[in-house]
């Protein structure tokens, strides 16, 4: 009778008869089935558990003394007492010993209110401190990092933290130091905690010992509210939650109950701590209007009536340009409204981005989520640098490779996971020669997951080709997109071209009005040639959520809200439909892109049916195949996969433009342009700069602490020199950082094959 | 109250063996070669038929414990030997080093046969450097004469000892805090299961033994495990040494038979009793992890179950013996700190609890006590503090203390009023 | 003490471990004897020459009482005060130790001669009182004389060509 037929284990917890899988833990069989068993050091996403904090034994008939619930797996006919007198006495005496050196500074705590001491205290614990002996002092809070405070006489030496630096996140930075009651959470010497996801370390801290240093002393739990969302910081997708008070985001946290499919709870640094910008000094906050008149604030409304008189105008030629990070509903919209504007004459409607030629076959290998990673026998990273571009999948590539995959690094760039992996550098611009040994490394596996970068392949079409060649062959292999693209899977998905053509039309004069949504084309890939072409564009309208370099030319502009004060779909790179929630509105004169485009549609007089962002996914869903069947509300918090969709096979590979050595771009999460507005970020976000290998510099003539000139067809930029002994020679690599040094606006409008001439820059140069 | 000189065969022989040459004159690596007669199944039965326990505290039988190492795993079984003799009162392992190292480097070998085992760890208490130096010397002479080495257990088949030091922490004594000490970490004890038969030493299946069960193996295996099973009681056969410290005149490590001596006679016959008027108060027999026993208990015959039946433990043989001098809560209270010092942090009750019984008992001895009410919150911290920890040390600190309550409660209460009375050490008699 | 160099101390040991994790200990304890503590950049040698995380390294090196991150004197004399020296008088070698070395207490002397310590049982309660210079021989059974007379004899002696601690 002890196991079942479904093959699940039958024992009894609390006189209650429970089932549960084999392997799992009673403290998990207990939780599935109701019954709570106070825990502390107990997280599976740290690893086996370790049987630290003793707060979760139970007693179990037949065994000597008290078991640990989080280590002891369920057996058959096993009988569990979590309630005894026993149970409960170990409980309180955990709780009350835990808080004996506790400084019980509950009300001026961050924690206070959330804190799961606090809360098992009440729940499980004495009533009432007996404890009259000194308790043990520390200097405190020390910053643990710009971000990380450290209150050590809070810390129950959990090892919570401590785990996930050198465990999960690998940093090694983040460790116990002494021992016994003296035990502290210490960085080297009292350095800086540095990493990309020290935050993390917060939200696993069950005491208030580490603590957010942006928001210290900013809230009480009870002043907030919480909402769940999407960051829409890269193509990863990572949930996250939103703290919201006085209409303020004030923190993000990774989510409570994490999206096991794509960020198991994990948030990149850049990602928690990015929301500053909303209120950077940039933001917009109302709408312009310029006209005959001149250039004033005009109400939203106003603003509203007159795009759409701009727009609406019989034969006006409007071009729409979606940018980065915009939902599927209002790239859906964006094409409902191209059918209603002009009179009748339609407009285009393009996204920035990689048009993607030739990725055809790479995109039709069956695709992956990002939990098949935790399975996979052999994991390659095909281009790109996931640590800097997808963070948080660094994360789950690590575990991977601890749980005993062959991880391959393969790529031109120098990456974080290049110590603890197979590293093949290849040569820039030829991923092509990596196939045979891709090939190699997927023999003979059965459960291969293949990442592959959007950018990097993009650029070398052939490679893609053959790689895809090799991955089809492979019986198992699945393969991830890194999307170079916040937005890029869904509004593909929804069929939107990429911007070449339109850039072409506006550079031939052939555009009378260029709407922007969610975009500064000017500081991104060929931002000098957008900047010519916008000009050419009688018209500008721009949907912003920050001053771009549109801003002071436009006829209108209409401050737009961010996608963590939005409502709507993203869908992530790996196919994965997840809703935006509203978290806060810090632009009071702001409005939503989508409900702009309804109000334009309004005024025109050719309204879509559409009010919310449900109504216009139902309409998306059953127009474009790769959304079809998917219900808004069904997507809940966990997502749902869309489907693939089939690629028009593009135009051939070009070669490189330009002169001199070829640009290998890196485009780390931490060098955007929120990292840029949030201050929070400020000691963490990455520069601009070009690198170059040892031999490389010396060859031009160039000094670490120097600036060199770049120069692509694209224009001219100066930029702080790195030298950096990990790189090939024969190529610059452009590490895009600070949207205004113009390091962006080398790249290519397709952000295809470039090459760059470097030089020391003169000397009036340096300083600038 | 026979003294048989088994492990510390340098005190039969008259002179340390700290030459292979004087070991070998002295009996020395006859066991080894009686054990390579046997195949390493029927080496393991003989630990096993010899009733040997392990004499590091836990009094664990050894073949059994040797027993549970899976074979043929395609892994490397590794032995372990704790070195790290640490336990307060103890100092017989180290005699042994200094004077006998030999006979742990054969019973290293003799082990490593059974188990089939190519290298074998002595972890020793980086206190214990003079005494590594012989080891190191051993080491290095066992090598040069192809006692340890490619064909040290004959036919081709290698076998070697690597020293390594630790660095000052008692937790390094618990087997799998030690194994994570010498595997580079800090010495945090495990969890269990696995257990290091299964998986000890990087993973690998590991036999743990204290030096003196190990060193025990060249006796048995040379004089038969029928010898050595047939001194003393059956459950607990075998010779056992006892060090002796405290008030006693001649302080010192006593081996004898198990059974067949009394602690009164371990304490007054050899150790050479007390100074003159004075009477055993308090004595803790197997080191400071155990509980105390008072005059009452002193006719007990040393052997495991005799010990256990008057409430104490064996324990590792360190037997402090304390008299009527000096005040029992100043006592536990050095101990107290003793554990406060040494609990490696990781399990709370044992991170915090000890501490805090340091504290309670550091003002109840300065004369700051609070009565009646700290005698209850020690009352009540003991089951808050033991049995609820990953290993033993918790219950260690909290044994001796919780025990001296029960048998000096008056004097207790007394100190919690009144605090200790001032300290008057024993200093400056002779130690014979 | 440079990577080199305890990369070279621990080459012919390697072997001895199926993991380099092993050799932080023994790397540590080589490092402390240049100089008698451990400061920073020789933790991050140790760190070095093991492949290890400077912080795991000082993770290590602050567990154990024996590898002090703290300068500390010429000699270290180290006093057991656990319970079978302390029956035998072990506070009063500490207490005259202390005045004797004008300290106040556990601590260095201000000519950085001496780090006067208490540790716990040194495995020589048969020698009770007794105490250890860094890790040398355990000495006793003492009387307070006899320690007055240990500190005058290594007052004389030059320091160790190797810490040993």
């Amino acid at each position: 009778m002890a196991e079942h037929d479904d093959g699940l284990i039958v024992l009894t917890i609390n006189g209650r008869e429970v089932r549960a899988p084999k392997g799992t833990m009673l403290v998990d069989a207990a939780k599935a089935a109701g019954i709570e068993i106070p825990i502390f050091c107990y997280e599976p996403r740290l690893g086996a558990p370790i049987g630290a904090c003793r707060m979760c034994l139970v007693e179990v008939e037949g065994m000597r003394g008290l078991q640990t619930a989080c280590s002891t797996p369920v057996a058959p006919d096993m009988v569990v007492n979590t309630e005894s007198e026993v149970a409960k006495d170990a409980q309180d005496g955990v709780l009350e010993l835990l808080l004996a050196n506790h400084p019980l500074d509950c009300p001026v705590c961050d924690k206070g209110g959330e804190c799961p001491l606090q809360d098992r205290t009440f729940r499980f614990g004495p009533g009432r401190t007996r404890s009259l002996e000194p308790k043990l002092h520390f200097p405190k809070p020390l910053d643990l990092s710009p971000l990380v405070a450290l209150d050590r006489e809070r810390c129950i030496a959990c090892f919570r933290c401590v785990r996930f630096s050198q465990e999960v996140a690998e940093d090694g930075q983040l460790t116990f130091q002494e021992r016994g009651d003296h035990t502290e959470i210490a960085t080297f010497s009292g350095d800086p905690y540095e990493g990309r996801f020290t935050g993390n370390t917060i939200d696993l801290c069950p005491v208030g010992a580490l603590t957010s240093n942006p928001y210290r002393f900013v809230s009480r739990p009870w002043d907030i509210k919480n909402t769940p969302s999407v960051c829409a910081g890269c193509s990863m997708g990572c949930n996250l939650e939103i703290t919201e008070r006085e209409g303020e985001v004030k923190r993000l946290t990774g989510r409570p109950e994490p999206n096991m499919a794509v960020e198991e709870g994990w948030i990149c640094d850049r990602g928690r701590w990015g929301y500053p910008a909303l209120r950077s000094a940039d933001r917009l906050q109302a709408p312009v209007l310029a006209d005959a008149v001149g250039r004033r604030n005009v109400p939203l409304e106003r603003a509203v009536t007159e795009a759409s008189g701009l727009l609406g105008a019989r034969g006006a030629r409007v071009g729409i340009l979606l940018g980065d990070a915009v939902t599927v509903e209002t790239g859906f919209l964006a094409g409902e409204l191209a059918d209603r504007v002009g009179g009748g004459t339609p407009a285009m409607v393009a996204r920035t981005g990689i048009p993607g030629h030739g990725l055809g076959p790479i995109r039709a290998l069956p695709g992956a989520q990002m939990d098949d990673i935790d399975g996979a026998d052999v994991v390659l990273v095909v281009g790109g640098d996931p640590c800097t571009q997808q963070p948080v999948a660094e994360l789950r590539i690590r575990k991977a490779r601890r749980a005993g995959a062959h991880v391959a690094v393969i790529g031109p760039r120098p990456t974080a996971l290049d110590a603890s992996c197979e590293a093949l550098r290849t040569t820039p611009g030829h991923l092509l020669d990596a196939a045979a040994v891709i090939n190699e490394r997927l023999q003979g596996s059965q459960r291969a997951v293949v990442l592959w970068d959007e950018a990097d392949l993009a650029a070398e079409p052939a490679a893609a080709e053959a790689i895809a060649r090799v991955v089809a062959a492979t019986p198992g292999a699945r393969a991830v997109e890194m999307c170079a693209d916040v937005s890029g899977a869904g509004l593909r998905a929804l069929g939107i071209p990429a911007a070449g053509d339109l850039l072409g039309a506006l550079e031939a004069g052939d555009i009378d009005i260029l709407l922007t949504i969610g975009t500064d084309p000017t500081t991104g890939p060929a931002g000098d040639r957008w900047a010519a072409a916008a000009d050419r564009a009688g018209t500008i309208i721009e949907m912003a959520t920050h001053r771009t370099g549109l801003t002071d030319r436009a006829a209108l502009v209409l401050p737009m809200l961010a996608p963590l004060e939005d409502e709507g779909v993203l869908v992530s790179m790996t196919g994965r439909a997840q809703r935006l929630r509203p978290g806060a509105r810090e632009a009071a004169g702001a409005a939503a892109a989508w409900e702009l485009i309804v109000g334009i549609t309004h005024r025109i007089g050719n309204p879509v049916p559409d009010r919310t962002p449900a109504q216009a996914f139902r309409r998306l869903a059953e127009q474009h195949a790769a959304f079809a069947g998917l219900d808004y509300r069904a997507i809940g918090r966990e997502g749902a996969v869309i489907a693939a969709v089939p690629q028009d096979p593009g135009s051939p590979a070009r070669e490189p433009v330009g002169d001199g050595l070829l640009i290998v771009p890196c485009a780390p999460v931490f060098g955007d342009a929120v990292a840029h507005r949030s201050d929070a970020l400020e000691a963490v976000r990455e520069p601009s700069r070009a690198a170059l290998a040892p031999a490389e510099a010396e060859r031009l003539g160039v000094r670490t602490d120097a600036r060199v000139r770049v120069t692509t067809p694209e224009g001219t930029a100066v930029l702080p020199l790195e030298i950096d002994s990990r790189l090939h020679e024969g190529a610059v690599y452009l590490m895009v950082g600070d949207p205004s040094s113009g390091a962006a606006r080398l790249l290519p409008e397709d952000r295809g094959p470039v090459r760059a001439v470097v030089s020391a820059a003169a000397r009036e140069e340096v300083g600038a | 109250m026979p003294q048989v000189n088994s492990v510390y065969r340098h005190r039969e022989f008259g002179a340390p063996l700290t030459t292979l040459a004087d070991y070998e004159r002295a009996g020395g690596y006859l066991g080894l070669k009686d054990a390579l007669a046997l195949t390493p199944d029927d080496a393991l039965y003989a630990f096993h038929r010899s009733g040997l326990r392990g004499r590091g505290g836990a009094g664990f039988p050894m073949g059994r414990k040797a027993s549970f190492l899976p074979k043929d795993t395609g892994r490397p079984t590794y032995i372990v030997c704790n070195a790290d003799e640490s336990e307060p009162g103890t100092f017989k392992d180290r005699e042994i080093i200094e004077r006998n190292p030999f006979q742990l480097i054969e019973g290293l070998t003799i082990a490593a046969h059974a188990v089939e085992c190519e290298r074998a760890y002595i972890y020793i208490r980086g206190e214990y450097e003079a005494q590594a130096k012989v080891l190191d010397a051993a080491l290095a002479e066992a090598r040069g004469a192809g006692r340890l080495g490619p064909d040290a257990l004959g036919e081709g088949r290698p076998f070697d000892i690597t020293l390594y030091r630790g660095a000052g922490a008692y937790i390094c004594g618990e087997e799998t805090a030690l194994l994570e000490s010498l595997e580079g970490k800090r010495g945090q004890p495990r969890l269990k299961p696995p257990f290091p038969a299964v998986a000890g030493l990087y993973g690998c299946p590991t036999l743990i033994n204290n030096v003196e069960t190990l060193a025990a193996l060249p006796p048995i295996m040379h004089r038969g495990p029928d010898w050595y099973g047939s001194m003393g009681p059956e459950k607990s056969p075998g010779t056992k040494i006892f060090s002796v410290s405290g008030h006693v005149l001649r302080p010192g490590n006593y081996e004898v038979v198990l059974g067949e001596t009394t602690l009164r006679e371990l304490i007054f016959t050899m150790a050479g009793g007390l100074r003159p008027g004075r009477h055993v108060k308090a004595v803790w027999p197997g080191g400071s992890s155990v509980p105390v026993i008072g005059e009452g208990s002193l006719d007990v015959p040393l052997d495991y179950e005799s010990l256990n039946g008057v409430g104490t433990f064996l324990g590792s043989g360190g037997c402090i013996v304390m008299d009527d001098s000096e005040c029992i809560v100043r006592a536990c209270h050095r101990l107290a700190q003793f554990y406060r010092h040494e609990s490696c942090g990781k399990c709370t009750p044992c991170r915090e609890g000890t501490g805090w019984l340091a504290r309670i008992l550091g003002r109840m001895v300065a004369g700051e006590g609070r009565g009646a009410e700290d005698i209850r919150m020690l009352e009540s911290l003991f089951g808050r503090i033991s049995g609820r920890t990953l290993c033993a040390l918790a219950d260690g600190a909290v044994m001796p203390v919780q025990s001296a309550l029960e048998l000096f409660p008056e004097e207790f209460a007394h100190v919690a009023e009144h605090g200790s009375p001032a300290p008057a050490p024993m200093m400056g008699e002779p130690v014979g | 003490m440079t990577a080199h160099e305890i990369e070279e101390y621990l080459a012919p040991m390697r072997h001895e471990f199926a993991d380099p994790r092993s050799l932080i200990l023994p790397a540590l304890k080589f490092a402390q004897g240049e100089s008698g503590w451990l400061p920073a950049e020789d933790m991050a040698a140790v760190a070095e020459a093991t492949g290890f995380s400077q912080a795991y390294v000082e993770s290590v090196a602050t567990f154990y009482d024996r590898l002090y991150i703290e300068p500390v004197g010429r000699r270290v004399i180290n006093v057991c005060v656990t319970l079978s020296c302390m029956l035998r008088g072990s506070d009063e070698i500490f207490d005259h130790l202390t005045d004797y070395l004008g300290l106040d207490g556990e601590g260095t002397t201000e000519d950085g001669m001496f780090t006067l310590a208490k540790v716990q049982c040194i495995g020589a309660c048969d020698r009770a009182p007794c105490l250890q210079i860094d890790s040398g021989e355990q000495i006793g059974p003492l009387e307070p004389a006899d320690a007055t007379c240990l500190v005058d004899d290594l007052r004389e002696q030059p320091a160790p060509a190797r810490y040993e601690r």
